[in-house]
């Protein structure tokens, strides 16, 4: 575990010593050693299931294919955030890098965190990093209400959290993951405990974020720049969902009748927040909407408790982490030649940039679930799970994937296909180093489709 | 406790002069009103430990065993320090100070009355500082809410962070002293570096970004660790608090010393 906190936090001196010459080249291999040394990781052999642990830290089967997601991030954001820093003065440079590098540390400590206290504190501290860098480096002058939204909706739903952990902890003695998984079902019957069962998991459902509860997201997402979109999209919200998993093993089972409206929840606002989609003329907040519709389906899955659903949970997280990304830094290609994200002033991009056509066509196909991409196996094992909970779902699942697929289709049509308008003729074109940022994205899901056990999870290794 | 009442009049003496240093219409003011009201609060404290000497024949301060007594001593040291629901001098005579006499206001002058709080510890009446904890709490962050003066936020602040460190008394006092000593670290960093950019309203501390980069990153730090982000420092005592208030089964205290540490932080944020 040491081995990648270590150069992670020796990444921070780095920015601020190297000469400037070399700042970007540095911080993007740097991170990209240490993201090719996480994938150590992946080798599972302890019996009961935690390997490479010290006294606070330890990855399992769960965490670890977040934990790669998150240090692979890393360079990909420093690649994506190149070309609009430029401008600024070499010391916001590198902090802007500093506090990439610091919520990464934070997002390392979280996914690795053995107690559930250490993980509500390391959950917390990555909304700091993310709160700076969307209202001091985004771009419109609605950032500082975005960041305000995101603070205080993720604080409303964690605070409770706080306290039912540390009324947890007294009734168990300790909140180690490591022995949580043992403690006797405990027997739920006052209103109290009902409201407990609640406190624990708003605050992840608020993160995921549920659909009632999303408003946040959508700002967030469309005020932050580049890098914070790609973090924010990819990482934080499934913070949300391992947080989910990991207290879903305590909360039975009081959870078969009191998860009920939040899978209906979830489920309806697949349909809502696709149909949105549909109707959307940024393209940044048309991904963000899609983003919550994709985790809307996780949740239901999370929410079923069954193993088919939390590993399609799992495949569904990496793979949208991923293919989000990959979506954004495709706006955001658009956004530095043209200055503005509208759909109708960004149309008929296949004359002007064909190779980029060709990403835009893998991601969005990535998006709406094209078998064989790991995101329709992470679907389908939650629309089993689903249908196993319940017949009916499968009307509102079939239809948000229907839903899905119309939207990413509308997407790619309106930005690549139709006429072009006069006044985008004269754009530069594309740096090589965006469509190494493509690549980067796309072929770790591409890869994923000849082994897809590294995320299931713990339930088939 | 007939020294202790000496001690706390000294103290107040001590400081009027230094309140009345500008010769501002408003800074006379708020030194009239602090001196009434330390005044008041001193005689009542004679006047507690009179009636518990009376009563139990015990003249010792931190013998107080008479419920009455200890109602009064606290209520007392409470109008003291500025806790709600007789905190209203607290936010007047702070706008009336320059920022190093409000320093030492609110820092200073917390000492001598905590330390009296701290010794009658564990004969108070738990009810009472619950209630005195969760009002000054609220009305902390309420209060501040519609503030620009940068003065009567720190005022309000200073009333929701104590109303923290008084609800945990009865439990477990080296927490209070905890929280206090945390508190008066921020709150100096944070008069200090207002002190540094001349910066006595909202609108004025948004020029500090292009003075001072430094200052203003460390502004921003400690006011986050005043709202009790984790992982700052600020996060601890309430962490410990709140522990604390959930093993001795006041889960309900909890959520709502929780809830309103969220308001003070908006007002924090801006």
């Amino acid at each position: 575990m040491l081995k990648i906190l270590i150069p992670t936090l020796m990444l921070i001196p780095t920015t601020w010593l190297i000469p400037k010459k070399w700042l970007w080249t540095t911080t993007t291999s740097q991170s990209l050693i240490i993201a090719l040394i996480s994938l150590l990781w992946l080798k599972w052999d302890s019996e009961i299931g935690w390997s490479s642990s010290n006294i606070y830290l330890a990855t399992d089967p769960l965490s670890t294919p977040l934990l790669i997601l998150t240090c692979w991030l890393l360079p990909l954001m420093i690649l994506a955030s190149q070309n609009h820093i430029s401008p600024e003065p070499i010391n916001r440079q590198r902090s802007y890098i500093t506090l990439l590098i610091l919520l990464q540390f934070f997002l390392i400590l979280a996914f690795s965190a053995t107690e559930m206290i250490m993980f509500y504190i390391m959950f917390e501290a990555t909304l700091i990093p993310t709160l700076i860098i969307i209202t001091r480096w985004g771009n419109q002058t609605e950032r500082l209400n975005a960041g305000t939204y995101f603070l205080f909706y993720t604080l409303t739903g964690s605070l409770p959290l706080l306290v039912a952990l540390l009324l947890l902890q007294k009734d168990l003695g300790s909140l180690s993951m490591l022995t949580m998984q043992f403690t006797k079902p405990m027997t739920f019957i006052s209103w109290s405990d009902k409201i407990w069962w609640a406190g624990c998991l708003l605050a992840f459902l608020v993160k995921m974020p549920l659909y009632g509860i999303h408003l946040w997201l959508p700002k967030a997402h469309v005020e932050a720049p580049i890098a914070g979109s790609m973090v924010l999209a990819a990482v934080l919200l499934k913070l949300g969902g391992y947080g989910m998993m990991r207290i879903t093993s305590l909360l039975d089972p009081l959870t078969k009748e009191l998860s009920y409206p939040f899978i209906v929840m979830a489920l309806w606002g697949i349909i809502m927040t696709g149909s949105i989609c549909l109707r959307q003329t940024d393209l940044k907040s048309l991904i963000a909407y899609s983003s919550v519709s994709h985790m809307g389906l996780v949740v239901a899955g999370i929410l079923t408790q069954t193993p088919w659903g939390f590993t399609g949970a799992i495949i569904l997280m990496i793979a949208h982490g991923l293919v989000s990304s990959a979506l954004f830094c495709l706006a955001n290609t658009n956004y530095e030649r043209t200055h503005n994200r509208t759909l109708l002033l960004t149309r008929g991009m296949q004359i002007i940039l064909p190779l980029m056509t060709t990403w835009w066509f893998m991601a969005n196909l990535a998006n709406l679930a094209l078998p064989p991409i790991p995101n329709l196996m992470g679907e389908l094992f939650i629309i089993v799970s689903t249908f196993n909970w319940s017949y009916w779902t499968i009307l509102l699942t079939g239809l948000g994937t229907l839903i899905t697929a119309s939207y990413s289709l509308y997407m790619f049509l309106m930005t690549q296909r139709g006429p072009t308008p006069t006044h985008i003729i004269t754009l530069y074109p594309s740096h090589s180093r965006e469509h190494l940022l493509m690549a980067l994205h796309l072929l770790p899901i591409l890869m994923l489709m000849s082994k897809p056990e590294l995320v299931w999870g713990w339930c088939y290794c | 406790s007939i020294l202790a009442w000496m001690g706390l009049e000294i103290s107040t003496m001590a400081i009027i002069p230094l309140m009345t240093q500008q010769h501002h219409p408003r800074a006379e003011e708020a030194a009239t009103k602090y001196f009434l009201t330390q005044a008041t609060a001193a005689a009542m404290i004679l006047f507690a430990s009179l009636t518990n000497a009376w009563l139990t024949g015990e003249w010792n301060i931190s013998q107080i065993s008479h419920p009455l007594s200890v109602t009064l001593t606290i209520l007392a040291l409470a109008l003291k320090i500025g806790l709600a629901p007789m905190h209203f001098w607290l936010p007047e005579v702070l706008q009336g100070l320059n920022l190093t006499t409000g320093l030492i206001l609110s820092t200073w002058q917390k000492l001598a009355p905590f330390a009296l709080i701290y010794q009658i510890a564990p004969n108070t009446n738990q009810t009472l500082l619950i209630t005195l904890g969760i009002m000054s709490a609220l009305i902390g962050g309420w209060g501040g809410l519609n503030q620009t003066q940068l003065r009567k936020i720190l005022a309000y602040s200073s009333i929701a962070h104590l109303g923290w460190m008084i609800i945990i008394l009865h439990f477990l006092p080296n927490l209070t002293l905890l929280n206090l000593t945390l508190y008066i670290l921020m709150t100096s960093t944070m008069f200090l570096s207002f002190k540094l950019s001349m910066a006595t309203k909202v609108n004025s501390l948004a020029t500090t970004w292009s003075k001072t980069p430094p200052l203003a990153a460390l502004t921003m730090l400690s006011l986050l660790s005043l709202g009790g982000l984790p992982p700052l420092t600020g996060f601890m005592p309430k962490w410990l608090i709140l522990q604390e208030l959930t093993k001795q089964n006041l889960p309900i205290t909890a959520t709502i010393m929780a809830m309103t540490a969220l308001l003070s932080l908006f007002f924090y944020l801006r």
